[in-house]
């Protein structure tokens, strides 16, 4: 049998006042005297005006919220794809491109770009990989990822992709937070601001990671900023306990946990009897939240429960960290209501430079993601839960036209139109956007990173202008001053 | 129509006008301040686009500056006229519900106004719409602490400013701490440590007048204080010891933060201490020492991935240092002018380029940039010139001799000596480049037909500097570091004063530390902070004599605990009628039960170390960290000495609220969530803290287990919480660890297990396994409650 945990809040609260205050009303006079600060200025120094910020009960931050507004996804598994696919290997087939490969590009094009790498020397490099149409949308892919074969209409392909920020530092710190500098709070952080979780017992926000190596800028990139820090993203590590300090102490049992947790409640409702400070509630609080973790965790990461099917759709290997394992936890969590999950899979890079060439190193990389990708979506529809999670994939930026000739071939970071796609929470499957013969820029359904955010929020429930936090004296919000809902792909 | 008031309310509020006891019409009582009744409502809903910023503007309509505002506009109307309201245009269009009229208009997606602030408006044209420049920009106030009814109270000059507005509230002060609690509380505050018991029987044994003052002094004394105040001042340099972004390469940094610390233990003045953070390098014949200080602005982040444009960090760096020091010295965000003319302050586009000009002739430029050679210890007195602890980032280097031969490899590590740190620091270019307006903030699109600016200092701040001491009587940094402490500036010893009265309330007088704009919130008591603000400076810029002001007043002394009355008439605490329970910060979480388990090793300074953390911490990072455990003691030194990396910050700090140390952070936030609770409860380094501080309960309380059970609870009490137990504590926690010991008396393999840290014998008393973790049990709950982590 399950309590209201707010309603045994109030209760606590209301004996404890009782007990140290006595009992008393709140009278006319406080009001009187209320209004009195205010009439001698007193408001102005007040609590900042937070017209349009969430009201956040301090005792349970992130106890769930309502969204403002009708909400299409309650949850969003956001597949990170560090480094910057190459769109033009795998979404976006361009045979003007293969059929000037070699040749320079055209001066016009290149005119005012930036890239990290090339000299300007560069050639345009035509795809190796083959092509086809997939689906009643008719999207092009590559013969690298078979399985997104069977997404081709589940999804929302978003061929206009573009952004402002070309190094891989600021360019995931510009996707994650909509700016290219550290400080600002990421976009899980915002949307669990906004909503809180469903989840009691689990993070809100839950990181998971594979490949070669973490992601580059780390923490930043699912910070708080200045949000309060309940609101950041929790890493959950690939081997041993997810949480870091899970693990009771070695010869402390659930028994004698429950019992170390009941002292400790115990002296703590002491204080608080003691003081009426309600922030020892809030602690008392989090002390229950943790023990439930110490259950909830392990048991999320146990995958016996799961079936040999649905472990071979997503091409997991029990005891083995990898994509597909993480992908299928994210089912797990969004089952157990957690409201933003975001996997990190690296290493994207593909310069060309020893172990990131676009041949066998791209293939690698590809095949770690392409089965279990396509199986997400997959998996989340026949449960039913595709039509409230959001599911999003894409890199911080995509891969120019022109090769660069490092140890082999590859290409440079590309800013200006790049492939990501999403699927579920609203979001109508299709083709959005399109780019010029050679892939150079968008030329129809251009979708900016501040477009993007503008438009989850709005899936979540949120307008994306109106989801403010007040820090030195502006109401900032994820979409800066920037930001138009993609109205074209709502369902 | 617009007003969200409920109908209840609306009834709530007619009583209440009845019975006299609102005063929403102004008209008949004293007249309306334009900064404290008139401001706060045009700056939220209008300068938005009737403010500063001319490319926002609309309607040609300006309603910051008096002149504007009463001037017909070319639409014929005039948004105010003085004396007569009915004439105004404003007080229609905050009055009508027509959405093609209405203001703010529906777009602005801003709440309509209220009725009351409406009626304010309305007055205050009445009485002849007069303007004042905003509070933050006028001088410094000159008001005498007020006249008080209970005399008696007071301590100081502080207590009479409190009290006076409290019994215009008719509210009383709390009564003063009990001594526990009280020199709890100043120990965490000053030196964040916590009271010895031989410190605290001291205290409570001395009855003489003076025995507070003294306690004071002897913590102001302290070098910790040192420690303590020079990790607030750190956030603010945003100090770490890597250098951000995607690698996130180590960097040698560890000299600016020993800076730090002994120009506080020196009580430096804050302007000196100002002038040399800024602009230590041009000044005269520069000491090493005032080079060092000169890293302040070296702490900025440095992007070390390939293919980055070297020229774009330089610009986002310098527009750090501009953005920091105005975040730190004037409580100003001037990234807003960046792009365009603040849209609240008036501070415009070229204004801030102005400012931006003053960092922009730097030498440096991403991960280049000049150094200077510190050795161990040179900045630092006292701190030992070479400490067992150094970490890999190799501050040693084995020498010549040893080197020579490969065959004494193994040996060469005993050998290592140390060789000076090379310490980032600023100089100016010999001939200095161009600072051209950034069009949008993009540095690939400087306005060069606008042709370069000078460097300048905010025209909003007093006071006004022309001539610099620069060739052709250019401004340096120098000028902008004496300007910021010029006596006629009223922002910096505002902003420093309120700020340093923060970390003893909770809270400011102004609360929104980070922003003395117009869209700051106002002071709750203006005329304390300014006394607060002038007292500073006639004191010398002396930062020990601002602390030994505020912890000897009465207003610090008082109980934390909430009260009934305040709960409805204060519930904010904003009259200070009481102190405030603070969760401590994350390095003094872990300081303090360093100083419970006696573990800590107070050495100071030299590079930063490694105490031991979990594995996996690298795996989300790029670049996997070497992290080598220091040897021996290191581990037990305070938290600011951790090595910080700004892509995996130690996790303990994270999860305690240290910002990422990437930009300026002049207040931590302080959250309370399941990861603090699983950190403080199953962190190897806290069960480690816990079976000292078991350790000490047993050793310092000798004698049979049932027999001092009691005494030794008493005794962790007193380590933990400096503090005896109340009888309901007691008897919780003693029930609590008895039931333990009788459940690990019949699991012998656990009680071994959970007591593994437990000291042997002679550093402890040879206790049965079982009795071992049970005192590790109690101890464990002291470190893991609420009280512990919270300075009352």
């Amino acid at each position: 049998m399950k309590t209201n945990p707010q309603l045994q809040d109030a209760a606590l609260l209301e004996t404890t006042r009782r007990q140290f205050f006595g009992k008393c009303a709140v009278g006319i006079g406080a009001v009187a005297l209320n209004q009195l600060l205010a009439a001698d200025g007193f408001a102005a120094a007040q609590a900042p005006a937070r017209v349009n910020a969430p009201t956040i009960d301090p005792a349970h931050p992130m106890a769930a919220r309502r969204p403002p507004q009708a909400a299409k996804a309650k949850s969003v598994i956001y597949l990170f794809m560090a480094g910057g696919p190459s769109q033009l290997e795998l979404f976006d087939d361009k045979p003007k491109l293969r059929e000037l490969h070699g040749k320079t590009p055209p001066p016009s094009l290149m005119q005012g770009k930036r890239f990290a790498f090339l000299k300007g020397t560069e050639t345009l490099l035509g795809s190796e990989r083959e092509f086809a149409r997939y689906g009643e949308c008719g999207i092009t892919l590559s013969n690298l990822i078979p399985h997104h074969r069977k997404i081709a209409d589940e999804v929302c392909w978003l061929q206009g992709m573009t952004t402002d920020v070309f190094n891989h530092g600021p360019a995931k710190l510009f996707m994650n937070t909509g700016f290219q500098g550290p400080g600002r709070p990421s976009f899980g952080a915002w949307t669990t601001y906004g909503l809180g979780s469903a989840s009691s017992d689990l993070p809100g926000f839950v990181v998971l990671q594979s490949g070669p190596r973490g992601p580059r800028g780390g923490s930043v990139l699912w910070s708080s900023g200045f949000l309060p820090t309940s609101f950041q993203g929790v890493p959950f590590r690939g081997s041993g306990d997810p949480i870091l300090h899970l693990r009771s102490p070695d010869g402390m049992t659930r028994e004698r946990e429950r019992r170390f947790q009941d002292a400790v409640g115990a002296l703590n409702k002491d204080r608080l009897a003691a003081t009426g400070d309600p922030e020892i509630l809030t602690r008392l609080n989090a002390y229950e939240t943790a023990y439930r973790m110490q259950t909830s965790a392990p048991e999320l990461m146990d995958l016996k429960q799961e079936s040999q099917e649905t472990l071979d759709l997503y091409g997991v290997k029990p005891g083995q960290p990898s994509f597909a394992a993480n992908c299928l936890q994210a089912r797990r969590l969004v089952e157990r209501g957690v409201r933003f999950i975001q996997l990190y899979h690296t290493n994207w890079d593909s310069h060309g430079g020893p172990g990131e060439n676009l041949n066998a190193d791209f293939e690698k990389v590809v095949k770690d993601v392409d089965q279990a990708s396509a199986a997400l979506v997959l998996d989340l529809k026949r449960r039913g839960l595709l039509e409230d999670t959001l599911v999003i994939w894409g890199g911080e930026f995509g891969r120019t036209p022109m090769g660069e000739v490092r140890n082999s071939i590859g290409r440079d970071h590309h800013i200006d139109a790049f492939t990501m796609w999403m699927a579920g929470g609203g979001i109508k499957p299709g083709i959005h956007g399109a780019t010029d013969e050679l892939g150079f820029g968008v030329t129809e359904g251009k979708v900016h990173v501040h477009d993007l955010h503008a438009t989850i929020l709005n899936q979540l429930g949120f307008d994306h202008e109106k989801l403010t936090y007040r820090f030195q004296g502006r109401d900032f919000r994820l979409t800066d001053v920037h930001g138009q809902v993609v109205k074209d792909i709502l369902a | 129509m617009t007003s969200p008031r409920t109908p209840k309310l609306q009834g709530l509020l007619a009583v209440l006008s009845t019975l006299g006891l609102l005063t929403a019409s102004h008209a008949a009582a004293e007249p309306l301040r334009f900064n404290r009744d008139i401001r706060p409502i045009l700056s939220n809903a209008c300068f938005r686009c009737h403010g500063p910023d001319d490319k926002k503007r609309e309607g040609g309509l300006r309603l910051d500056l008096r002149n504007a505002a009463i001037t017909e506009l070319k639409s014929g109307d005039t948004a105010i006229v003085p004396g007569k309201p009915d004439e105004s245009e404003l007080l229609k269009r905050v009055s009508t519900h027509d959405p093609d009229d209405m203001m703010p208009p529906p777009e602005a997606k801003k709440p309509a106004l209220t009725e009351q602030e409406v009626a304010t408006l309305r007055d205050w044209i009445t009485q002849g719409a007069s303007f004042e420049d905003h509070w933050a920009f006028l001088p410094l106030g000159n008001d005498a602490p007020p006249a008080v009814k209970n005399t008696a109270w007071p301590r100081n000059g502080i207590d009479q400013f409190i009290l006076a507005r409290l019994e215009k509230e008719g509210i009383a002060p709390s009564s003063e701490a009990d001594r526990h609690t009280l020199l709890r509380r100043v120990s965490l505050d000053l030196t964040g440590l916590l009271p010895t018991p031989s410190e605290l029987d001291a205290f409570l044994a001395d009855q003489s007048p003076d025995t507070w003052e003294k306690v004071v002094d002897r913590l102001l004394a302290s070098p910790h204080y040192g420690e303590r105040w020079g990790r607030h001042w750190l956030d603010q340099a945003r100090y770490a010891d890597s250098n951000g972004y995607s690698i996130d390469g180590e960097r040698v940094m560890w000299p600016f933060r020993d800076w730090v610390i002994n120009a506080l233990n020196n009580d430096a003045p804050f302007d000196q201490f100002t002038i040399e953070q800024l602009a230590g390098d041009l000044l005269p014949n520069p000491a090493k020492a005032q080079l060092a200080a000169t890293a302040f602005h070296r702490n900025t982040v440095i992007n070390d991935e390939g293919g980055v444009d070297a020229e774009q960090v330089r610009v986002e760096t310098s527009m750090d240092r501009a953005a920091t020091t105005s975040a730190v010295w004037l409580g100003l965000t001037v990234a807003c002018a960046q792009c365009h003319t603040h849209k609240y302050d008036p501070i415009t586009h070229k204004d801030y380029y102005g400012f931006h000009a003053f960092f922009n002739t730097a030498q440096d430029a991403n991960n280049k940039g000049p150094t200077v050679d510190i050795a161990r210890g040179e900045l630092l007195p006292g701190a030992p010139p070479e400490s067992a602890g150094t970490g890999p980032e190799a501050e040693t280097e084995p020498d010549t001799e040893a080197r020579a031969d490969p065959k004494t490899g193994a040996r060469a590590k005993a050998k290592m000596k140390p060789r000076p740190a090379a310490l980032m620091i600023m100089r100016e270019q010999p001939t200095p480049r161009d600072t051209f307006l950034l069009t949008r903030g993009d540095f690939t699109r400087p306005d060069t037909a606008a042709g370069p600016l000078l460097p300048a200092v905010l025209p909003a701040v007093p006071p006004k500097l022309e001539k610099g001491t620069g060739p052709d009587g250019r401004l340096t940094r120098l000028d902008l570091a004496k300007w910021l402490v010029s006596p006629e500036n009223p922002l910096t010893p505002r902003v420093t004063v309120n700020r340093i009265w923060m970390r003893y309330f909770g809270r400011g007088l102004v609360e929104t530390e980070d922003d003395f704009g117009t869209q700051g919130s106002a002071p709750t008591h203006p005329e304390l902070l300014d006394w607060l603000a002038r007292g500073f400076m006639d004191n010398g810029w002396s930062q020990k004599k601002l602390h030994r002001l505020i912890v000897t007043s009465a207003t610090y002394r008082q109980a934390s605990e909430i009260r009934p009355d305040l709960q409805e008439k204060d519930p904010r605490n904003l009259l200070l009628a009481r102190q405030e329970r603070l969760r401590v910060e994350a390095e003094i979480v872990r300081d303090a039960a360093l100083c419970s388990s006696g573990l800590l090793n107070p050495e100071m300074g030299g590079p930063s170390v490694r105490p031991p953390q979990p594995e996996g911490v690298y795996s989300f990072t790029q670049r996997a960290k070497k992290w080598e455990t220091s040897p021996g003691g290191q581990r037990y030194r305070r938290g600011l000495y951790t090595f910080l990396y700004r892509s995996a910050p130690y996790p303990l700090f994270g999860t305690f609220d240290a910002p990422d140390f990437s930009t300026v952070c002049t207040r931590r936030p302080r959250s309370d969530t399941p990861l603090q609770s699983l950190t403080l409860a199953n962190d190897p380094a806290f069960l480690d803290m816990a079976s000292k501080l078991a350790a000490r309960m047993a050793t310092e309380v000798p004698g049979a287990f049932d027999a001092v059970l009691d005494a030794r609870l008493k005794r962790g009490f007193l380590l933990t919480l400096s503090r005896n137990p109340s009888p309901g504590e007691l008897s919780a926690l003693r029930a609590y660890t008895a039931g333990a010991l009788t459940d690990f008396t019949g699991d012998e393999p656990a009680a071994r297990s959970l007591a593994k840290d437990f000291p042997p014998a002679p550093a402890a008393p040879a206790l049965p396994p079982a009795e071992a973790a049970a005192l590790v049990c109690a101890a464990r709950v002291l470190l893991n409650t609420d009280n512990f982590i919270t300075r009352e």
